[in-house]
This record gives structure tokens, sequence and C-alpha cells, in this order.
């Protein structure tokens, strides 16, 4: 099944809304005509001496065609935003389903982005594709039977209008769709030299590459502005097209007059002059299909990918005790990479804290990731209690893991939406009494909305320090037993993370903690400090 | 919208409208154009209805109609992709000025923001200034112009008609005025509702690890539901009232339409003459609202314009330049640095108070220190990406602050912590350093920096692709990238910041090794508190500054 109808299939649930709105869209095409058509025809019988009625049908015409426009646009957007919440509600769904081993540990906030940019694309499917589409070939048999009423000579036009409405729009999504992969590489290529340029900015002020730098971004938007300018020029052309062909389909009509009769000949120029406007649009129609489609297979992909550790078919029930060990344990990320480390073994007791240290890059993520269930050991098993988590559900892994690192999200949400996070039956004073126990019932209180208080997009009203706490404020309402927190002041500076982590002494008190990082700062109280190099563990004097 | 954001726009919409000259030029011809191909088809009508009409004026007519169609035509056509080229030197002016600004500003100037949220401005939202330029500025002037240029040439025909078009013309604004909405209210609704639910959505996306392991995606999932349908209910209750302004446009197009037809109804019958005027003027309705119609389908684009404001406009600030009489330049054999009194804060924190020290030409100096008691403030005060509050930092005596850049940066070598690997080749990053080296030097740098053998594993070798599409590299491989293009820059000072920081104690003895042989000849910083790098100090006989010492000297002596 092509992505495109996958979406579609997603407004299952609205077909009846979305159809109704594309009839509206028809009728009040239909409407237009039969307005343009009565002005002709009343111009037309006044002009050749007959019986002049009151012009009711033309004013009726006209009466109609503004209301149903209205009521047009009033249901179509309707249907449209049903439409877009359903794609949206899908679509994070399946990503959650999916993402949490592929996306989730790592920062891919960008990749995301653009995904989400790809979903925003999908919002114009029906509004400016389906509706016109589908009002367009269905006011096809009306055009047959009112020229044919007219005379039959006006046949003759309809290839031509055909040709606006089908086969230039067609030509039009070819177009836009071979485009779109350079189009989006181009556009891949502009991004990647500008995140290069800003992030590497140190070294493009040392090494003088500003000038080197800013040809390079210049010359990558040329590739964007040369594939957007060819698919430009293109689509202009068929424009230009589509109305010569317009314009010969009238001048058609007009010649038609001369055979045909007077009284036809006027009626079908008002026809047609109504109906090829009201296709002049489809080109353009035809050039966001073509890019949806590739919008769409990228949304389809991701959204389906499934999950990277499936879940027992019969679970086992969860053990009682919270305690874990890591059993000869190895793992790779794919086959034919390197062993991220081989008959790998750790025990953490319930209640106990360790901390895992180690450069970067030695795997000491990876041990939370499989802690998680977002990746599966190759040999050797992970028990949580005496069982191996791999009969377990993953959710139910999870829900004794409360996971706290760098990346861990503040949401542009009120603080205590972002606290209810970790727990949604919290009440009030539990709320507060995490917010003291990370230490940041003062800032809280000091906040003029207090709980209710804003927080900007990830957090950005806050001090880097004060978000990680309130990750930490989170974080403690899960009734979890143990913490894992991987890096949870990385990017904050020394007397920041010396602080962040004399809290965490007290907070954590009574439950396991698993701390990952590639130093200390001397403040954290531990029980065993592991260091992983080269694949194996050692115990680290600190 | 800030009064700011407003200037922007508005200094962005003069500039457009300057080069919009042309193509809203175009965009007329093809108006009038379609007034002469409306002037022929009418008489071809009229030539129709009525019989006796001499066939070589039909013939006239039918020349005029194909030649006014094909003007138009290629109107139409230049008109479009000259519209495509405005926004395209919008957009280019736009990046270009925002990466000068980016670039100029330096690490310190962009403190707080993060490079990859940058990068998406840079990108995506200068990408959506496009609609702005290239469709909304011609659209507007065609929505004054061509309306009243028809309603001109209708009121020349035949005043009465000409004057229900003008008045109809007129009644668009003012009925949508008068609903108590702005020309696009609709669209701004609908493009405000969607925004704040596409940040919402992003928000989400964005944190979807988070609520993965939180367990909250059923949640989270029907509150995106709920969000997306309270949105629509909210925003169906504005358009409601917001698309009456579309169909004012409607209303007005289709009244006049009737009205002109009633107007002539009457007299056709006695005057011949009249009916090529009349369905000249009948035919000229639809042309008279097409620029309205197109005005109101941009309107979104300048929505956009707004939204992309709010962004460009909160960029860090251009740094001053230095004064031409100021500049000066210095002999890059052998530096001598010197603090002289320096004193740096970043807001009310003072980080450094009164500092004094010399480097002589040649030798090592060891800065210690926790972190945050100033080791890499020193360091980007020597870099020039900060400049002291109080004091002078020199160069062979000479205040840096008035060395051009470009003499300041070829006499520093830098290594940080983690150096940044660019999307390229091995060799493209080496060569970073100086991209006019021979490949002569660029393998004694390999040679010098240990990096032969990592190379000679490469598949492709030099040529073999890094980064994020490329080949991994571990941290100590990347580390020796930053070494090998220190030497390849041969700069007479080092400045060497936590350089092994990320290491392995194993990989960060090499890597110390390789610093040692690049330290040699030169004037070096070396910012670390790791153990080996103490050793390393030692090695080259360094001298030592202490920061937390002098600090606590300090206090003790305000004790």
């Amino acid at each position: 099944m092509s992505p495109v109808k996958k979406i579609l299939r997603l407004w299952q649930a609205h077909y009846w809304y979305l159809a109704f709105g594309a009839l509206l869209a028809l009728a009040a095409l239909a409407a237009g005509i039969v307005l343009m058509q009565n002005a002709g025809r009343y111009t037309a019988t006044a002009v050749l001496g007959g019986v002049l009625l009151v012009p009711l049908a033309l004013q009726m015409a006209g009466v109609a065609r503004v209301v149903l426009r209205y009521l047009e646009r009033l249901v179509t957007h309707d249907a449209m935003f049903r439409a877009l919440g359903g794609v949206r509600v899908w679509f994070f769904t399946g990503l959650a389903h999916s993402a949490a081993g592929g996306l989730g540990m790592r920062r891919a906030g960008d990749a995301l982005a653009r995904l989400v940019n790809d979903v925003e694309a999908l919002d114009g499917l029906y509004l400016r594709i389906i509706v016109p589409g589908l009002s367009v070939l269905m006011l096809l048999p009306i055009l047959l039977v009112m020229l044919y009423h007219e005379s039959a000579w006006a046949l003759l036009v309809l290839p031509l209008f055909l040709g606006v409405a089908v086969v230039l729009p067609w030509r039009a999504a070819m177009l836009a769709g071979d485009n779109a992969t350079r189009a989006s590489l181009a556009m891949a290529g502009l991004r990647n030299a500008a995140l290069d340029a800003l992030s590497g900015l140190r070294e493009v002020k040392i090494f003088a590459a500003e000038g080197r730098m800013l040809a390079m971004v210049q010359a990558r938007e040329s590739a964007v502005l040369g594939a957007q300018r060819e698919l430009a020029q293109r689509v202009s052309r068929l424009n230009v097209t589509g109305f010569l062909l317009a314009q010969t389909g009238i001048l058609l009509a007009l010649l038609i007059g001369f055979i045909s009769g007077p009284l036809a000949a006027v009626v079908a120029v008002f026809v047609l002059t109504a109906a090829f406007e009201a296709v002049s649009a489809m080109p353009r129609a035809g050039v966001l299909l073509g890019q949806s489609q590739a919008a769409a297979a990228r949304v389809v992909e991701a959204a389906e990918a499934g999950p990277a550790v499936a879940d027992p078919a019969r679970a086992l029930p969860m053990p009682a005790s919270h305690a874990v060990s890591f059993e000869h344990v190895s793992f790779r990320y794919a086959e034919g990479l390197p062993f991220v480390f081989e008959n790998l073994s750790l025990q953490l007791p319930a209640g106990s804290r360790t901390a895992i240290l180690g450069p970067s890059g030695a795997g000491k993520s990876t041990i939370a990731a499989l802690l998680l269930k977002l990746a599966a050991p190759q040999s050797g098993k992970i028990k949580l209690g005496a069982v191996d988590v791999a009969a377990l559900p993953a959710e139910a892994v999870r829900s004794k893991i409360a996971y706290l690192s760098q990346s861990t999200h503040l949401f542009a949400d009120s603080i205590r939406n972002n606290l209810l996070l970790g727990d949604p039956l919290a009440d009030e004073g539990q709320l507060w009494a995490a917010l003291e126990a990370a230490q940041l019932a003062d800032t809280v209180q000091a906040l003029p909305e207090g709980l209710d208080s804003w927080l900007g997009e990830g957090g950005n009203t806050l001090s880097g320090g004060q978000g990680r706490r309130l990750a930490l404020a989170r974080t403690l309402l899960s009734a979890a037993p143990i913490l894992l927190l991987d890096e949870p002041c990385a990017g904050l500076d020394a007397a920041t993370e010396m602080a962040f982590f004399e809290t965490l002494n007290q907070a954590a008190k009574g439950r396991t903690v698993v701390l990952i990082a590639h130093r200390l700062t001397g403040v954290e109280k531990l029980d065993r400090i592991w260091r992983l190099a080269g694949g194996s563990l050692v115990p680290a004097a600190n | 919208m800030s009064a700011k954001t407003k200037a922007w726009v508005a200094a962005e919409k003069k500039i457009g409208r300057k080069a919009a000259l042309v193509p809203v030029a175009f965009g007329l011809g093809q108006i009038m154009a379609g007034v002469g191909q409306v002037f022929f088809a009418a008489n071809l009508l009229a030539a129709v209805l009525l019989p006796g009409t001499a066939v070589s004026h039909v013939a006239l007519d039918v020349a005029g109609f194909v030649v006014c169609v094909l003007l138009r035509a290629a109107c139409l056509h230049r008109a479009e992709v000259m519209g495509f080229e405005m926004g395209a030197a919008a957009r280019r002016r736009l990046r270009s000025d925002m990466f000068q600004k980016l670039l100029a500003a330096g690490p310190n100037g962009l403190r707080g923001r993060h490079s990859a949220e940058l990068a998406s401005v840079a990108v995506d939202r200068v990408e959506a200034m496009d609609g702005f330029h290239s469709r909304w500025i011609p659209a507007t002037d065609l929505a004054v112009l061509g309306p009243a240029l028809i309603g001109l040439v209708a009121l020349f025909t035949d005043w009465r008609s000409g004057l229900i078009l003008l008045v109809a013309g007129l009644l668009v604004p003012v009925a949508m005025a008068m609903a108590g909405i702005g020309a696009g209210r609709a669209a701004s609704q609908q493009f405000v509702a969607m925004t704040r639910l596409q940040v919402r959505f992003l928000d989400r996306i964005r944190g979807i690890s988070t609520l993965v392991l939180a367990g909250r995606t059923a949640d989270e999932a029907a509150a995106l539901g709920k969000a997306a349908d309270e949105l629509r209910v909210r925003t169906m209750r504005v358009l409601r009232v917001a698309f009456l302004s579309s169909t004012a446009l409607d209303l007005a197009a289709a009244a006049s339409l009737v009205l002109i037809v009633i107007r002539f109804a009457g007299h056709l019958g006695a005057a011949p003459g009249l009916v090529p005027v009349a369905l000249f003027l009948l035919l000229l309705v639809p042309e008279f609202f097409a620029p309205l119609r197109s005005f109101a389908s941009v309107y979104q684009d300048r929505m956009a314009a707004e939204a992309v404001a709010e962004d460009l406009v909160n960029l860090p600030p251009m740094p001053d330049l230095i004064g031409a009489v100021e500049i000066r330049s210095v002999a890059a054999h052998g530096v001598t640095l010197s603090f002289e009194d320096v004193s740096f804060g970043w807001e009310e924190r003072a980080v450094l108070e009164h500092l004094s020290f010399r480097v002589p030409a040649g030798e090592t100096l060891l800065l210690t220190g926790a972190s945050g008691a100033g080791k890499s403030t020193i360091i980007d005060l020597i870099l020039g990406f900060i400049e002291p509050t109080e004091g002078k930092v020199t160069f062979n005596g000479i205040e840096l602050a008035t060395v051009i850049p470009a003499a300041r940066e070829r006499m520093i070598g830098w290594i940080g912590q983690k150096p940044v690997i660019f999307g390229g080749t091995i060799g493209e990053n080496i060569r970073f350093a100086r991209p006019e080296a021979s490949d002569d030097e660029v393998a004694t740098a390999v040679k010098l920096a240990r990096l032969s053998e990592v190379i000679a594993a490469l598949p492709l070798g030099l040529d073999t692709p890094i980064g994020e599409a490329g080949f991994g590299l571990s941290g100590g491989q990347a580390q020796r990238i930053a070494i090998a293009r220190a030497f390849l820059k041969d700069a007479p000072l080092l400045l060497l910041d936590e350089p092994t920081a990320h290491l392995d104690p194993a990989v960060e003895h090499d890597v110390l090794e390789s610093l040692k042989r690049l330290a040699m000849g030169r004037t070096v910083v070396l910012a670390s508190h790791s153990v080996l790098a103490l050793e390393f100090a030692r090695d080259t006989g360094a001298r030592r500054l202490d920061l937390d010492a002098i600090r606590h000297a300090k206090l003790r002596g305000v004790a």
C-alpha cells in the first residue's frame, strides 16, 4: 500500500465528514458555474430579443454560490482539523512504540524535528489536494451534461478541460516527486553545513575559516535554490500550458458559436470561463501531491518501525526483589560491529549505590539501555530479582526504574504537569515534597504562579541547574525503587553539578542508585565505583 | 508582536517592494493583457449574437485574442519566475547576514543558545520567508493596482458598471472591517492555532523517550488528541466569523455580476451597439476580483514572516569592529604572552580579578584549578573571544585588542577537550587548519600527530569520509586530528584547554607524548587538572599558575 493511502486510511472515522466537505466544494463550484451560465443565457436572450423573465435563477445561483462557498470553507476546515489530529496521535503512538530503542537514547532532536515537518506537510493533503481534486473530477460529468445540453459541438472542448484538470496535475506530481529527492538531499546538505559552521564555531574562528564556512553554506544553499528553481520553472511552464489550453478552449467555443447558434455559444463561453478558472489551481495541487508522497513515506516508515526489543509472548510475573544483576552479558549494536562489551557481569543489590565511570564511547549508556530493555544482549542475562528481564514486559521493567539523563526532557507546559509525569496521581503535598527534596521548592514558591508557572520550550525559563533539579523532582515522584542516572549534569558547570549531587545524596535515600558518569565530583555518596574501559568493568579507587 | 519585530517586518517589506517593481510590472502587464483578451472575446461573442459582422472583423478579433493570450501567458510566466528569484534572493541575503553575524560573534557571542537551534533558524526559519517575498509582496501591490486599473477601464467604458465594480471592490475591505476582521483574520487565526498545535506536537515528539521511559505514552497520546480537538472547536468558533470576510468577497463578486446583467438587460434589444460593451463588462468581473482573491490566498505568508521575525530579531548582536587607526600586526616569530592586571566577569559573577602573569617566548605555563576557577576564561581571553573588563592582554608587548583579528588568528594554535569533526573526509578535516597546505605538509602533520597507522587502516586513507555520516572516530583519534591540525597550522602560541579530559588513561598518555612534540619551540598555555598533564608540565619545565591557590590567597587576605 502506498504511504499516502496509508495516511488516508487513518481518516476512516471521518470519511463521511470529509466526503461531505468535498461534496459541498463541488456544490459551490457547480453553483458558480450555474451562475455564469445564467448570466450568459440572460444576456444572450436579452440581445436576441427573447422574453425576459425575472432573473430569479440568476439571483438564486448567486446566493447559492455565496452560501455554499461559506459552508464549504467551514466544513472542509473542520474536517481538516479532525484529520490532522488523527495523524498526530497515530504518529506519536507509532513512534513511541518504535523509537525508544532507535532514537530515544541519542540526542535525535533534529531528526525528530524533520519528521514533524513531514507530518505537517501532510496537513495540506485533504484541503489542498483531495478537496479540489475530487470536486473537479465530480464536476466533469456535470460539465458534460451542461455543454451537451447547449450544443454537442461544445463537447469538443472537453479534452482541453481534461488536459488542465487531470493531465497537467499528474505531470506536476511526477515532476515534484522526481525533484523531491534532489531537493531534500540538497536541504540536508545545507543543514549539515549550517550545523558544522555553528557547532564548530571555535575551530572556525581559530583557523580563520569564517570565509570558507560562509562560502560552504552559500554553495550548499545554491544547490537548494537550484533544485527549487528547476521545479518552479517546470511548474510555471505547466501553469502556462494550462492557461493556454483553457484559452484555446474558450476560443474554440466562440468559433463553434458561428456554427451551432448564438445562445449556446454565449452560455458555453461563460460556463467554460468559470470551469477553467476552477481548475487553474490543479497543477499546484499536483505539485503538493508529489511532494507529500515523499513526506508520507518517511512518516509511515518512522511510525511503523516497530520496537527494537519485542515483548515476550508469555510474560512471567514481576519479581518482588529489586536487585539487578548482569550475568556474562555480551552486546554489540549490529552484526559486524565490534562488541561494546563481552562477558560483562555486575551486581546491583537493592538499596546499593553504584557508580559506573568511563570515557565517552566506552559503553556506559549501553548498560542503561540494556537495563531499560531498549536493547537486548546477544548473550548473557540481565536479571531483576531472579527473573530474566527478557521474560518481562518492557513497560513493567521500566516502571521499576526511574531514569534521569541530560536529555531528560522538560515539556513546554506548567511545572505541575511536568512533575505529574512522574506520578499522575500525586497530590499537591507530594509535589511540594518532591520539589523540597530536589531543593527547588523555594525557587518555585518565588514564582508568581507557583506550580502553575509555564515552562518555556525545553524548560528554558529555568536555569540549567534548576532544570535538572526539576527533572530530579519528577524522578523522585515516581515510586520506582531504582534510580538510574546517566550523566544527569552533563553540560552544567562544576559548582552546579556538585550542588546537585549533594541534593541527590539526601533525596535518593532508600533506593538503589546507579550513577553513570565520565568522572565524579567528589561529593557523591557511593558504595562501589566501577570503571568501564575496553569492554570490561574494573573496580576503581576514587 | 513586539515593536522590534514590527520594525523588522516593515524593513523587509521595504526591501521586498523595491525588488518587486519589475515582477509587479509583469503582473500588471498580465492584468492588462487580460483586459485586452476579454475585450476581443466580447467582440467575438457579439459577432456570434448579432449576425452580419464582417468576416474581416472576426478575423481581426481572433488575432487580437490570440495575441493578448500569448502576451498574458508570457507575463504570467515571467512574473512567476521572477517571484521565485525574489524569494531566492531574499533567502540568500537573510542567510548571509545571519551567518556573518554569528561567525563574527564567535562562540561566546552565542552564550546560552544551542548551535543546533541556531542552525535550524538559519535554515528552516529563513526558508519560511520565501512566501513573503515571492508571493505576498507582489500580491499586495497587485491587489490595489489591479482592481483600480480594471475599475478605471470599466468606468470609462460604462460609468454605471464601473461604479458597480468600484463600489463592490471598495466594499470588500469595508465589509471585512465591519465584521471586525482584518483582511486575513481567517488565515491568521488558523495560522496561530496551527502553530500552537505544532509547537506542542514537536515538544512531545522531542521528549518522546522521556514519555516512553516514564510509561506515559497512552496518556499523552490521548491528551494530544484532546488538545487537537479542543483546538479545532476553538478555532472553528473564530473561523465561523472570520470566513465572513471571504464571503464578503464572494458576495461582492456575485452581486456585481448580477447587477451588471440587470443594468444592461432592458437596453440590449433596443441598442445592439451596447452588446459588445455589456459582454465585455460581464467578462471583466472575474478579472476584477482575481487579484483580490490571490491576495487573500497568500495572507498566511505574511503570518509566517511575523513568526520568523520573532526568531531573527533575537539573534546575538554584532560585535564592534576595531577602529582602523588602532589596527596593528605583530611579528609572528616567538610570542611572549602577558596578562597585565586583567579582570573579567560574566554579569555579576567575577571570574578573574586583577590577574597578572607573563609567559616568555618558547616556555610553557600550566594552569590548574577546579572547574569554574577561570582556566577556560583565560584561554578565551587570549583567543580574543571575550575582552577583559579591566587590564590588558599583550603579545610581545602589544595590546591584543588592537591586533588585526587575522594576525591574531595566525599566531594561535588551540586544542580543546573535544575537537569538532566537520562533515567531509579525514584529509579535509586536517587541511581545515590550512587549506592551501601541500600534500607533503599534510603528510608530515599526519606523521607528527601519529595518525599514520590510523589512516593506513581506513578503507580510503585520507579520503575516507568521517563525521556524522562517515566513519566513526574514537576520542583519541579525534584528538589526534586536532593535533595534526595544530602541526599544520604551525602557530607560535599554543593553547591547550584540557586536551585529555575525555580520554582513557592509556590513550591520554599517548596523546600527551604527541602534544609534547607539538609544544617544542612554542609558547604554550596548558589548562588541565589531570595527573598526567602535571607530568607533562614537569617534563617541559613549565611554570605553574594555580588559580585555586590565588583565590584562596585572596580569601585569606580578606579574612
